[in-house]
């Protein structure tokens, strides 16, 4: 194998993919599936838990309250969040059912000693964003009342809990598991994948179209065109993983050993390529060898999800900062299982060339 | 009769074609690999997934808290005693020392501490889940009922307060007051079922339900409405979504498998022999067609009666196929290279993906989830009903679109364009220009303008969901622009298209027919659309911004004209050049248009 030759195969590659603007489309389609997955994660949470938007905790909502007295009655009043008026039941769910109120209330003449439990009625509107906030901002109030309750008839509990005292949360900290337990692994190695269908492209395409016995007829052998196209996808993993990490950076997202992520990736995002070369080598089609593929991959990757200490798990732990030393045990362990595939490889491809250069 | 045999007969021709080439040892390596997947997604079930493992560290002095913590793979717990947890806190992220938790106050810390909250309140459960007197461990009950009030969109916005006029005084119903009955003050199920019910739900800790806890905790079906306190929250109506996926995924490879067999007619011209017959290209594509629209069919079949779930679930998923199919028609008639075609249908699902999918995650929060037809496959999973009109809403756009793309492409299914090797817009613009008559300008113009009103819609409507999480202003403030740059780019489209295949078309008089005829199309389009479905979101501030206009019909259409002229104007000035600054100023000229009219109506 000659480097030159390598570098001629690989050099003509990525003159095709920049001709096409291909990449281009790449690279936007990340941004989107980024750009929609934090939209989601930030519109979602500040539904949920809408104190984590400061707009929202100078509203007022207007809760109608039906039926006895209680503690929840003196709760809600001293909450900022409410603002509550009593009335009787039909009244306040026909304003309610008119928009004029925004949850009603009903309690019924339950003791708090009593056996039975207290069984309070909510009634809010259907389909409404709006009830999803109106009921986390009850849900604290209820929440209270029922830790009242717990101590009054605590005489009754009889299991032992271990008791720990956490202290209340400060603010942030929200996004954090999605941010380097989700989002990270995923754009980080999505480049792996996009290689990996990338190279059953390049190939079958020499096939499909007819163009390999001239390039082999050239002094470029079977081998060098297979190394060659590989080179070029794998090239373009750590360039594209190296994009997403520095815009994320730039994003204000901290990220610890962004080196040893572009190794990691480098070396994991080669097993796949790799598979891809040999299926793409063996089917010769694309429809074929992109469907083998790709089902082959949902395979690959669910069971290295399932396994402890796998590749995308050893990005995560590097980007936050808490892997130790067995990343480079895991390192190795990928780096047998490339070298195995690349024997392979390059044994299937001599054998495909021999094949050409004799028939 | 003979467009029947002859579809009929290509389509027999196409399933004979990929069956050989499927025989190739493609067959057994895909049942090996289908039974391995099902073998690893069990595998991947029962271990879980192992992401986020050992993100925190925790130092810790008691081994029961220790043993308590490690449940959670997230955590590396060390045990260690007091004195040595005192004097180096930085070391861990958080550590416990006599049941006392701190935190070291970064952001992993913080999050670590909202994790190990969540583990605690989930253990604290499971031991009060075993008391003997339940009503003691849980006091409380909450009994939500829904009331289903009049749609008004514009009080659902982001959570905006709505409510009493007046600060003070109770709010006083107008017209007659319906008695509500008073609710019985005991439980309607018995304490051992509700004790069924809470284990349940204390038992959902999967990884998946590891992203959605954060937000909410799924609700258990064997309680009824009652809930705890801690149970409250907004209902996300995560299984069915995953099942949603069940359903789409297979719709996607084999809407691959057509892409690729258009593309294969296209390499190499392979495809002449079949287009030299007497065949119409319609037919043609419908015989190639069928056989994938048959399949698609049978598969979600199959799933609906695997499942066991309500045969009405096809009816979202008829438009959904034919879209998929329309699209990959159109990819596989694009793309020059299989490395094109990669990206193109990569681009295409994910973007279809999120259309379809992320709508239908408030299906049970908000109106604006009916934009996708798959929250009607989630209602009908949850047992909700939905209506006639539901489904006109929430299909017609997919309708549509699919059906102008099938004819875009039966036009342009011949041998210059598909054998052709030009860029990718280029190619675009050709297809385009096939569907604009040569000796009735005026009128393609107009048809264009107004069958780009489904495809605009879309766009639209994915910028309203997209843009719908950010807070307030800045959302309409994106919304105002994108929606006017989207319509001012498919009003200029079809000038732009005429412009390129002759330069000498535009002259003023003809500038200015084609601007009133576009315009025209436009307004005529998005009327009879807006009449038919979108009633409900044109109802809200959103929509007044992305359809402003159901009043008058001049102003509206003088709008559009003077945009359209616009565009042209600078192209027939400096060329093709012109057209990208045209249409900037186009937009601006909209948006203030739009601004004009938002602020008097907000106002």
């Amino acid at each position: 194998m000659k480097q030159k030759h390598l570098t001629i195969i690989a050099k003509k590659e990525f003159k095709g993919l920049f001709n096409e603007r291909t990449i281009l489309l790449a690279v936007l389609l990340q941004l989107f599936i980024a750009m929609f997955s934090s939209f989601l994660m930030v519109g979602l949470t500040s539904m949920y838990d809408p104190s984590s938007l400061s707009k929202y905790s100078h509203t007022h909502y207007s809760i109608g309250y039906a039926g006895n007295d209680s503690q929840i009655l003196t709760y809600l009043e001293s909450s900022r969040d409410f603002r509550v008026f009593r009335m009787d039941l039909s009244t306040a769910v026909a304003a309610l059912e008119q928009r004029k109120l925004a949850a009603v209330i009903y309690v019924p003449d339950t003791r708090p000693a009593d056996t039975d439990p207290v069984k309070i009625t909510v009634y809010t509107l259907q389909n409404d964003l709006q009830t999803a906030v109106v009921s986390v901002k009850l849900k604290d109030v209820f929440l209270k009342y029922e830790q009242d309750l717990r101590t009054i008839r605590a005489d009754r509990l009889n299991e032992q809990i271990i008791l720990l005292e956490i202290p209340k949360a400060s603010g942030g900290g929200d996004f954090y598991e999605f941010v380097y337990g989700l989002l990270i692994p995923l754009l980080v190695f999505m480049p792996a994948i996009i290689a990996s269908a990338l190279i059953i492209d390049l190939i079958t395409e020499e096939y499909q179209h007819e163009t390999l016995e001239t390039l082999i007829s050239t002094p470029v052998t079977f081998n060098e065109m297979v190394w060659g196209k590989v080179l070029c996808c794998e090239i373009l993993v750590p360039i594209q993983a190296g994009a997403w990490l520095i815009l994320l950076m730039a994003n204000g997202i901290a990220i610890q050993n962004a080196g040893l992520i572009l190794i990691q990736v480098m070396v994991s995002s080669l097993i796949l390529i790799l598979l891809g070369t040999l299926t793409a080598l063996h089917y010769r089609e694309r429809t074929a060898a992109q469907f083998i593929f790709s089902t082959a991959l949902v395979v690959v990757i669910l069971v290295a999800l399932a396994l402890p200490a796998n590749p995308l798990n050893l990005l995560t732990r590097l980007a936050v900062g808490t892997a130790a030393g067995e990343q480079w045990i895991v390192l190795g362990f990928t780096l047998c299982i490339v070298f195995v595939l690349g024997l392979l490889t390059h044994w299937y491809a001599g054998r495909i060339g021999r094949s050409h250069h004799t028939g | 009769m003979s467009t029947y045999t002859d579809i009929a007969t290509i389509a027999r021709w196409e399933v004979k074609r990929s069956f050989s080439m499927m025989s190739r040892d493609v067959l057994p390596i895909a049942i090996i690999l289908l039974i391995l997947l099902v073998l690893a997604t069990g595998f991947t079930a029962q271990t879980g997934l192992h992401i986020q493992d050992r993100m925190y560290t925790v130092g810790v002095d008691d081994p029961d808290v220790a043993q308590l913590i490690a449940g959670d793979a997230r955590f590396s717990v060390y045990l260690l005693d007091p004195a040595t947890l005192r004097s180096n806190p930085q070391v861990f992220d958080l550590i416990i020392v006599g049941g006392r938790v701190s935190g070291s106050g970064t952001d992993r810390a913080k999050a670590a501490q909202k994790t190990l909250e969540r583990d605690y309140a989930k253990y604290v459960n499971s031991v009060y889940n075993t008391e003997q007197d339940l009503f003691a461990a849980y006091p409380l009950w909450i009994d939500s009922q829904e009331i289903k009030a009049e749609l008004d969109f514009f009080a659902t916005q982001s959570g905006q307060y709505v409510g009493a006029s007046s600060r003070y005084v109770a709010p006083v119903p107008d017209g007659d007051v319906k008695n509500v009955p008073t609710p019985s003050s005991t439980l309607s199920i018995t304490e051992e079922e509700l004790r069924q019910g809470l284990v349940q739900s204390n038992a959902r800790n999967t990884q998946i339900s590891r992203y959605t806890e954060a937000l909410s905790s799924a609700p258990t079906t064997a309680m009824g409405n009652f809930k705890t306190p801690a149970q409250i929250s907004p209902p996300l109506p995560f299984d069915s979504i995953i099942l949603v996926f069940v359903f789409i995924f297979p719709l996607y490879f084999t809407s691959q498998f057509f892409m690729m067999s258009i593309m294969n007619e296209r390499i190499e011209r392979k495809g002449e022999i079949l287009l030299s017959t007497p065949v119409r290209s319609s037919s043609i594509i419908l015989g190639k067609a069928l056989p994938y629209l048959l399949g698609m069919f049978a598969i979600c079949a199959g799933l609906i009666l695997y499942i066991q779930a309500s045969p009405i679930i096809l009816l979202p998923l008829i438009p959904v196929i034919f879209f998929f199919l329309a699209n990959a028609l159109l990819i596989g008639m694009l793309a020059r290279s299989f490395k094109e075609l990669s990206f193109l249908s990569i681009f295409f699902s994910t973007i279809a993906t999120s259309y379809l999918f992320f709508p239908s995650i408030f299906a049970n929060v908000h109106v604006i989830s009916f934009i996708s037809p798959l929250t009607l496959i989630v209602l009908t999973i949850q047992g909700s009903a939905w209506t006639v009109t539901d489904y006109l809403y929430s299909t017609s756009l997919f309708w549509l679109t699919g059906i102008v793309i099938f004819y875009i492409a039966a036009k342009n299914f011949k041998d210059e364009r598909l054998f052709s090797e030009k860029r990718l817009l280029s190619r675009v613009r050709e297809f385009l220009s096939e569907i604009l008559s040569e000796k009735h300008p005026l009128i393609s113009l107009f048809l264009l303008s107004a069958f780009s009103i489904p495809f605009i819609f879309m766009v639209q409507m994915m910028c309203l969901v997209l843009f719908f999480n950010l807070p307030m202003p800045y959302s309409l403030v994106l919304l105002l622009l994108f929606a006017a740059l989207i319509e001012e780019i498919a009003k200029g489209v079809g000038i732009y298209t005429l412009y390129a295949r002759d330069p000498g078309f535009l002259s003023w008089k003809m500038l200015i027919l084609a601007s009133i005829a576009t315009a025209a199309g436009f307004l005529v389009g998005e009327k009879l659309l807006l009449f038919v479905t979108l009633a409900q979101i044109s109802d809200s501030i959103f929509g007044s911004i992305l359809f402003l206009s159901l009043g008058s019909l001049w102003l509206p259409f003088l709008l559009h004209c003077a945009c359209v002229l616009i565009v042209a104007s600078c192209l027939k000035l400096w060329g093709k050049k012109g057209f990208v600054p045209g249409l900037v100023i186009a937009m601006v000229v909209h948006c203030l248009y739009n601004l004009y009219f938002v602020m008097r109506w907000i106002g």
